[in-house]
Parts: C-alpha cells; sequence; structure tokens
C-alpha cells in the first residue's frame, strides 16, 4: 500500500501548488459538462414539459423511447457521433473531432434523454388538484403552463444536478471525442483512466479527489433541493 | 325566475360507469344549495360539471341561459384543497394576480378575505408556507383564495370535512356572509347539519344505476 500513500501525498502536492496539467482537465471537464448541461436543458426542458403536460397520438412511443435512451451506452453515443464528425463524415468540414465541442455534442446527446424523461415524469406527478386549482382561479392556458412549471421548480433543479451527474463522470464520449489530448480535451475521467494505466497514480488521485469533491456537491445540491420540494408539500 | 343553472337529463361517465345521471336540475342566481347523498352518488361529479371542469357525457347544463363556459364566473373549492409551493399570501391573492391585479390591490383583498374566513391576524400568516398549516387553517386560506376573486357563483366540495370545530364555525360563517351580496352557492356535503346552517335548499342526489 506504499504506493497509494505515496501517490496520495504526491495527488495533494498536485493540487496546492495548481498543477497545470491537472487543472487543465479540471477546466476541460467543467467548462464541456457546463456547456453539454445548457444545451441538454435548453432543448430537454421544454421537450420534457411538452411531453408530459399535453396528450398527442405516439405520446406513448416517445415516452418509451425517451426512457429506453436513458441506458444508452456513452460508448455507443461517442461512436454514432464520431461517424458524424470524423473528417470524412457528413460534419467533417467543421472539424470538431478531438475538440471540446465535439465533445459537448456528445455529452448533450447523453444527457438530452435525463432531462426530457425526467422533465416529463415531475409534470406526470404533479398533483392533478393542481390543475384545477388553477382552472377554478381562473388561470389562462399559458398561465396554466406557467404555473405548472413554477410548481415543479425543485424537481427541474434536481433533473439539472442529476443530468450533470451523469455527464461528468462518464468517460466513452470524452475519450472517443475528445480523444484524450493534454491541455486541450483531457477529462479528469480521461486522465485517471491514463494515468492508471501508466501506473502513475498521483494525478490519478488527485483528480479523483475533485470527483469526488463534484460528486459530493452534487448530491448536497440534490438533498438541497428535495428538502426545499418536501418542505413544500402540503397533503392532507 | 331568474336562472342559474339549468341541467336537462345530465349524465357523465367514465369508461363504462355512471358518476352521475341527474334528469334535472335547477338553481336560481343568488341561492343557497346544498347538495347530500350518500358516497359515490355524483355530488363531486356534479360540482365538477357546474365549474366548468369536465363536460357531461350527455345532456345539457345550461349557465344563465348560455352553454358557453363562464371563465372566471364561478369558482370551486376543492375537497382537498391544493395549496400551491408558495406563502399563504402568494396562494390567496394568485387568483387575482392570474387577473393582473396590482399587489397594493391584492393586499387589500387578501387582510378582507383572510378576515372573512376567521383569521384575526392575516398579516402574520403571510408569509407561512404550506407545510407549516393545519388542515383546518389549509381549508380556510383555500376559501379565501376563492372569497377574494368576488365570485358570482361559489361551489363548496365538502367544505367541512376534516377540519376542527373552530374552522368549521368560520367556514360557515363566510359562505353564509356571501348571501346578502347575491352570491350563489352549490355546497355538497355529508354533515347534516350544513343545510340549516346555511339556510339553504338541500337536494339529494340519488345517481339512477344504469
Amino acid at each position: 500500500m506504499g504506493y497509494f500513500s505515496e501517490g496520495m501525498s504526491k495527488a495533494l502536492a498536485l493540487l496546492l501548488n495548481m498543477d497545470d496539467a491537472t487543472f487543465s482537465a479540471i477546466q476541460a471537464t467543467l467548462s464541456s459538462t457546463s456547456c453539454a448541461l445548457l444545451v441538454a436543458a435548453t432543448l430537454g426542458l421544454p421537450l420534457g414539459f411538452l411531453l408530459g403536460y399535453t396528450t398527442f397520438p405516439g405520446k406513448k412511443f416517445l415516452r418509451l423511447l425517451s426512457d429506453t435512451l436513458l441506458a444508452f451506452p456513452t460508448v455507443l453515443i461517442g461512436l454514432i457521433v464520431y461517424v458524424f464528425i470524423t473528417y470524412r463524415g457528413p460534419l467533417g468540414q467543421f472539424g470538431l473531432l478531438f475538440t471540446l465541442p465535439g465533445m459537448v455534442i456528445g455529452q448533450s446527446i447523453l444527457a438530452l434523454p435525463i432531462v426530457i424523461s425526467w422533465t416529463a415524469q415531475a409534470v406526470e406527478n404533479l398533483d392533478r388538484r393542481c390543475r384545477e386549482t388553477l382552472l377554478t382561479l381562473g388561470a389562462s392556458p399559458s398561465q396554466l403552463a406557467l404555473h405548472t412549471i413554477r410548481e415543479i421548480r425543485y424537481d427541474l433543479g434536481m433533473v439539472c444536478v442529476t443530468a450533470f451527474g451523469r455527464v461528468v463522470t462518464e468517460v466513452g464520449v470524452a475519450m472517443m471525442l475528445g480523444g484524450n489530448i493534454r491541455y486541450s480535451t483531457r477529462t479528469m475521467t480521461t486522465a485517471i483512466s491514463l494515468e492508471t494505466s501508466k501506473g502513475e497514480f498521483a494525478q490519478g488521485i488527485a483528480l479523483g479527489l475533485v470527483l469526488l469533491l463534484i460528486a459530493f456537491l452534487v448530491n448536497f445540491l440534490l438533498a438541497w433541493f428535495s428538502d426545499t420540494r418536501d418542505e413544500h408539500e402540503h397533503s392532507f | 325566475m331568474n336562472i342559474l343553472f339549468e341541467a336537462h337529463d345530465l349524465r357523465k361517465c367514465y369508461g363504462s360507469i355512471t358518476a352521475l345521471h341527474l334528469p334535472s336540475f335547477v338553481m336560481e342566481k343568488g341561492e343557497t344549495v346544498v347538495l347530500t347523498g350518500r358516497n359515490g352518488s355524483g355530488k363531486s361529479t356534479l360540482l365538477r360539471l357546474l365549474a366548468f371542469l369536465e363536460k357531461p357525457t350527455s345532456g345539457v347544463l345550461r349557465y344563465a341561459g348560455s352553454q358557453t363556459e363562464p371563465r372566471r364566473e364561478i369558482t370551486l373549492l376543492l375537497q382537498e384543497p391544493y395549496l400551491m409551493k408558495a406563502s399563504v399570501f402568494w396562494n390567496v391573492t394568485l387568483g387575482l394576480r392570474l387577473r393582473g391585479v396590482d399587489r397594493k390591490l391584492a393586499h387589500n383583498g387578501y387582510m378582507e378575505s383572510m378576515l372573512a374566513v376567521g383569521f384575526t391576524d392575516p398579516e402574520s400568516m403571510a408569509s407561512r408556507g404550506p407545510g407549516e398549516l393545519s388542515g383546518g387553517e389549509k381549508q380556510r386560506i383555500a376559501l379565501a383564495s376563492r372569497l377574494i376573486l368576488s365570485p358570482s357563483v361559489l361551489l363548496l366540495d365538502e367544505p367541512t370535512s376534516n377540519v376542527d370545530a373552530a374552522s368549521e364555525k368560520a367556514i360557515l360563517n363566510a359562505v353564509r356572509s356571501l348571501r346578502p351580496r347575491g352570491v350563489s352557492v352549490v355546497c355538497a356535503t355529508h354533515d347534516r347539519d350544513v343545510p340549516a346552517a346555511l339556510e339553504a335548499r338541500e337536494i339529494g342526489i340519488v345517481s339512477e344505476p344504469v
């Protein structure tokens, strides 16, 4: 276990000394993940709301499809996007392969079903008396939709935090579409994978500690959203 | 006769189940009517139809001689009221804000309606959340959120069930005070004392099995 304790002490030194490679990986992770979440939330929250709120032919199929995509393997997403953005692919001219924007595309696709499905679920789980109450208070259709969104605001916060947690910890998309290029597209997870395979534990442990800290913050936020929502529960 | 609601051969079915079959129902403007009947007789269903929350499966329902929906004239207090995830003030004034009323006027309405349902210090209640309220307080706050709208018709579904004696008294007082103002009230209840307390016409609902 000597190499582990040695790795741990080196890891702490890397973090305290603000090691360039380590902080580059942290920065790449946070920037790509944040962008992916922004894209997924911008598209997914309205789509998920419509899926849960409205009734239309084919809704059950779309719901099933969205739920199925929750289990989409990250390497498969990586493969599909790779085919599109590789230099010979239909989007090859944009030079997205092995860049952060290329990773963002894949990570957005990973996060999108989570945001859509969970948002739809939040709308469907909302007490039906909420809708009736708003109608009996004279809400117009647009007011009804807006106040429904307001009622599930904590659930939507949980949806975004969950999607962030999923994307920040994935390896497949970042590795295949980012290419694990040092000081560019190397993320925390791909760096841990690489350093471990080289037998260099220090940077892996340092990044693992940061990843754990992020996981803790994500869970802290989830707990906060959950508690805040529960505080407002008011069924008889 | 100044007819408010008029229904003929009104039927509401959910799948193969007939929840309500009412051969005839007539109610005048300004009248207070209490609907009585066994569980499952269709009292709540009738209230939902009168509130235009649902459409009848068959039959005719007219409001003031018209079959068009009178938006914002009728309001319904559900048997188990739902309070939004917000403060008491926000909940009580929600209907006014949906109508674009400004905060100052909404505050005046808040004070009046909360006093009407028996809260002696509405200001102290304003910032409380639904989780900090008892069942009776929630029921009275939900009623206040309807009274603040000055509705033409107030529909009440079991307003005094699941509440303490003090809340029951406050609710009945508030509803009784609407009669001089010409508000029409339809109240579904199991409580045998309610018709007398509201000095109301009693209508027994007996849905005929089909």
